[in-house]
């Protein structure tokens, strides 16, 4: 499926993964792509131009997803160690009182972590790609472009996304048509 | 992070994935605390051979692993 993504897409789900990194999250998730969907400034997508149009510009969108930062400060692997019965949170807090601040993570194996460990997409995140598609074919498109992630972001209900862009006050019905009417340009 | 049932479950749970994840993840935990004990040994100039004795493992294995570290 990432094949078809034009290149700004994949940039998109790209800067998504650094984003949910960034924020120490176990799992990329829809507001990461959304708020990445307006990077980099200056050469914001055309999904971007869709939901500023739309009536959700950056600076929105951002304190919209700064609100509701949930934080896995310790991310995926505190959560196997604790079904060890190891809390990583105490052996690190430790580790920082012999060693110093982000003992742990300066290691080597600490840095391979941070730099390969793999973040999945949650659920949500995993059905807007889904849907992206959907909406890209039922388009009649034969690119998958970040007009189209738009489109799978607002249908994914179960995804903050989702529910950011709603209480923006937009619609799915008003965003295919914005990027219906967007499409002859490209 | 999970709660007491939860982890009650989960180390019920015989799904060969999240053991074996949860074993990975084990790992590599204990691959940052040997360096960074290697490392401070180092520092209070313990040699090599002393480090090998006290982390059971072979003077070789040990100095071949952690030399590049520069210590």
């Amino acid at each position: 499926m990432f094949e078809k993504f034009t290149a700004e897409a994949r940039r998109t789900v790209v800067l998504a993964q650094e984003d949910a990194r960034s924020r120490h999250q176990g799992q990329v998730r829809t507001e990461n792509l959304l708020i990445c969907l307006y990077d980099p400034p200056g050469a914001e997508s055309v999904g971007a131009e869709v939901l500023t149009r739309a009536g959700l510009p950056r600076s929105e969108a951002a304190a919209a997803v700064q609100a509701i930062a949930r934080t896995d400060p310790s991310g995926p692997d505190a959560q196997k160690l604790w079904r060890l019965g190891i809390d990583l949170d105490a052996v690190r807090s430790q580790a920082e009182e012999a060693f110093g601040p982000g003992a742990l993570e300066r290691t080597r194996a600490g840095r391979r972590r941070a730099r390969e460990g793999h973040i999945p997409f949650d659920a949500a995140a995993r059905t807007a790609l889904e849907l992206t598609l959907r909406e890209a074919l039922d388009l009649g498109h034969r690119h998958l472009g970040t007009e189209h992630l738009v489109l799978g972001l607002v249908r994914a209900e179960a995804g903050a996304a989702a529910h950011i862009m709603a209480a923006a006050g937009l619609t799915l019905d008003g965003l295919r048509a914005a990027v219906a009417e967007l499409a002859p340009r490209r | 992070m999970a709660d007491a049932t939860g982890v009650a479950a989960a180390a019920s749970s015989k799904d060969p994935a999240e053991g074996l994840a949860a074993v990975a993840a084990l790992r590599a935990l204990q691959e940052s605390l040997e360096e960074l004990q290697v490392v401070n040994a180092r520092q209070h100039g313990w040699s090599w051979q002393q480090i090998a004795a006290v982390l059971q493992v072979s003077k070789q294995a040990v100095h071949q692993k952690y030399r590049r570290l520069g210590y």
